[in-house]
């Protein structure tokens, strides 16, 4: 299969923060749109743990231990899966 | 600064605690908070090395890389970078990080280990890292950035000495990279690995105490009634509790005048000094308590952390306006003076998102116009202070204000169009911590005795300018009224008085208006001197004994000359005119371009007075004049 396919269909099954149940912890696993700069200077990470906190206009969500609250329009950026735990 | 000596620099992510770090080490008080861009500017001090050598030592902006960013952080990359023309490039930097989060914090580290700089590394916070439950290893993180890590408590003095130690000669070599230079991935990756050696995290999420205050305060009903409460607490403290303090400078001023009444004999010499400099000077010097309260609430909400929470509710209100949340931060401040407010807007990344909250910041009711709103919104109603109607009023104030500007800002916005790289609401909400007090104090009294020396210096001599202008030259009659309008002010007066009469003043509120262009507050004084023409009422210094006063002039006709017509207009003028030059002064720095200073005063000018115009001759028609 050809890896962008792969990567794709890893897409397809993946949440976007927007989309992720509160109170859950996910795994950050692609950061995907203009505003993946912004995302990774406040810690958004691939490989890192986020946790959503609240939903709205704009998300709040721990990660790396700092809460971050951040619009609609980024989380939606931010392609996560829920963690094993 | 001097040249021989060695600069060291503090960098590091916004709300780091560099100025806090700098504060220790240098005695300085540079404001300090508990939110992100706190510090928009380079601030500089002096400190020794822990074997008594002078450092030069300077404060940076807080940014999250050497890429990009908003302006502020543009200052801390080129001073970094050593392109900066004023500063020469460091010869250490200290790397302040929050040890509760290295994995974000390291970024910025790692990027100035990059350019060669010799680097230490000030790991902050550690007690609430450790209460956090993270296991810090220091030691760890020292060998694998190769530079030294000191711990250290920078709002305790902790860590302090060893954080000297550390800066003494010779510095640290630069250490070998372990990443890709230059390749953001690559640094990344090596941070992450370092931050999970170095910072083991608790398995499992434990619930803090932010964490539980903030699932009140953020509530989409709970937190918007908590955000009111605190908000009405604000006002009311100011228009209300402030009445006792200012009760004191009140009967200081009237002790004072006894005296000098009684220790001189009558002549223009004490004139001066009882109308001119006590009564014109106090007028506006009553107001500190009000002015101190202000600054207290801001630096409280500021400390405490809620002002990034503040920021997180208002963004969906605001963002009906064309700007976001982070433009509520430097437009609450402006509420307290807009010069901090207008060098606050650095934080806000859309360079037009930013100019517009410029743009309106002056339309946010600062301190200085308190004095002229407490002067003329009693005398809507009967005279009387205090009461549920005056705070109605005043809330009625400070709404139109702020609703004036976010309707020009959405126009402006519009016009401006959309940001060439669009910019999304991204904001961190720090821990909650108690306040410093230490630091909110000595910020409040600096901010009170700026006020004061303003009072001893530019409305000292505008009001000995007026005083002279007010008795000068004398004319031999008994007519108070025939004497004024021999003076100079007089003669202005009768200058003025068409051009402000369709707006329901006389020359002489013109010449007061005119007056205050130097500086707002000066409004009170010179009311109190340009129609003090009783020489036997005693109290001329009050408000109530101006208000008095004014309640009994009238037109030539026999008119009331202060009628609501009249004293809403006067409102209507003070809520929208910009006269404060500073304040002009500082926009044309932020926006590079005295275009936008003077074009935002001649506006908001123009604006005042056919908004003054249009509201008193509605009024008129409804029979109020």
């Amino acid at each position: 299969m050809p890896p962008s396919l792969v990567q794709d269909l890893e897409s397809d099954s993946l949440l976007s923060l927007t989309q992720a149940q509160v109170g859950c912890d996910f795994q950050i696993r692609r950061l995907e749109g203009p505003g993946c700069d912004q995302l990774r200077n406040l810690g958004f990470c691939e490989s890192i743990q986020v946790r959503k906190l609240a939903n709205g206009r704009n998300l709040i969500c721990s990660v790396c231990g700092t809460r971050v609250a951040l619009s609609s329009d980024l989380a939606d950026q931010v392609k996560v899966e829920p963690t094993d735990s | 600064m001097e040249a021989s000596n060695d600069l060291i620099a503090l960098a590091g992510n916004p709300n780091a605690g560099k100025t806090t770090l700098f504060n220790a080490l240098t005695g300085s008080i540079e404001k300090v908070g508990n939110y992100p861009g706190v510090t928009v500017s380079v601030k500089q001090g002096g400190m020794r090395s822990a074997h008594g050598k002078a450092l030069d030592l300077i404060d940076l902006p807080g940014c999250y890389s050497l890429e990009g960013g908003s302006p502020d952080q543009q200052i801390a990359r080129d001073v970094l970078r050593g392109d900066n023309a004023k500063i020469p490039k460091p010869d250490l930097v200290v790397c302040v990080l929050d040890a509760s989060n290295l994995e974000r914090h390291l970024q910025i580290a790692l990027e100035i280990i990059e350019l060669e700089i010799p680097v230490v590394v000030a790991l902050n916070m550690v007690d609430l890292a450790e209460k956090a439950g993270l296991r810090l290893d220091p030691v760890k993180l020292s060998e694998e950035l190769g530079v030294p890590v000191v711990p250290i408590q920078a709002d305790k003095g902790k860590g302090l000495v060893e954080l000297k130690q550390s800066l003494g000669h010779p510095f640290p070599a630069t250490p070998e990279i372990h990443w890709e230079t230059g390749d953001a991935e690559s640094r990344r990756a090596f941070g992450l690995q370092v931050a999970d050696l170095a910072a083991r995290r608790p398995e499992a999420h434990t619930s803090t105490v932010s964490d539980k205050l903030d699932r009140i305060l953020l509530h989409p009903v709970l937190g918007w009634v908590c955000f009111i409460g605190i908000m009405f607490t604000l006002f009311w403290s100011i228009f209300s509790f402030a009445g006792i303090p200012m009760g004191w400078i009140e009967s200081l001023q009237d002790w004072t005048t006894g005296i000098i009444e009684g220790a001189m004999a009558e002549g223009d010499l004490r004139d001066l000094i009882t109308q001119g400099i006590i009564g014109g000077v106090g007028s506006v010097v009553i107001f500190l308590p009000q002015i101190l309260l202000l600054f207290f609430f801001i630096g409280l909400m500021e400390s405490s952390g809620y002002m990034s929470r503040a920021a997180f509710l208002m963004d969906g209100f605001m963002s009906r306006v064309g700007l976001s949340g982070k433009a509520f931060l430097p437009l609450l401040s402006s509420y307290a003076c807009a010069i901090p407010g207008v060098m606050a807007t650095r934080t806000i990344d859309s360079p037009k998102e930013r100019l517009v909250t410029i743009f309106v910041a002056p339309w946010m009711s600062c301190s200085a116009r308190l004095p002229v709103y407490l002067l003329l919104v009693p005398m809507l109603l009967g005279g009387s202070e205090g009461g549920a109607k005056q705070a109605l009023i005043f809330l009625s104030i400070y709404v139109l204000g702020t609703l004036t500007a976010f309707v020009v800002a959405r126009i402006l916005r519009g016009k401006l169009g959309p940001d060439e790289v669009p910019t999304h609401f991204l904001l961190e909400l720090p821990p909650y911590r108690f306040p410093q007090w230490k630091y909110i104090f000595r910020h409040v009294l600096d901010r009170g005795w700026a006020f004061l020396k303003n009072a001893g210096t530019v409305i000292l001599g505008i009001m000995i300018l007026l005083w002279a202008a007010t008795t000068y030259p004398k004319l031999d009659s008994d007519d108070p009224a025939e004497v004024l309008s021999h003076t100079i002010v007089g003669r202005i007066s009768h200058v003025i008085e068409p051009i402000v009469k369709p707006m329901g003043f006389d020359g002489r509120t013109g010449t007061a208006i005119l007056t205050s262009f130097a500086a707002r507050e000066v409004f009170v004084g010179s009311m109190a001197q340009l129609f003090h023409v009783d020489e036997a009422d005693e109290d001329s210094e009050t408000r109530n004994s101006i208000r008095d006063q004014l309640a009994k002039e009238t037109w030539p006709d026999g008119r009331k000359m202060f009628s609501p017509a009249a004293v809403i207009s006067l409102l209507i003028f003070y809520i929208y005119a910009l006269q404060c030059l500073p304040t002009t002064a500082v926009v044309a720095r932020e926006t590079g371009s005295w275009k936008w200073g003077i074009g935002q005063f001649i506006f908001m000018t123009v604006f005042a007075g056919v908004a003054s115009l249009i509201v008193y001759q509605l009024a008129k028609l409804f029979g109020l004049a």
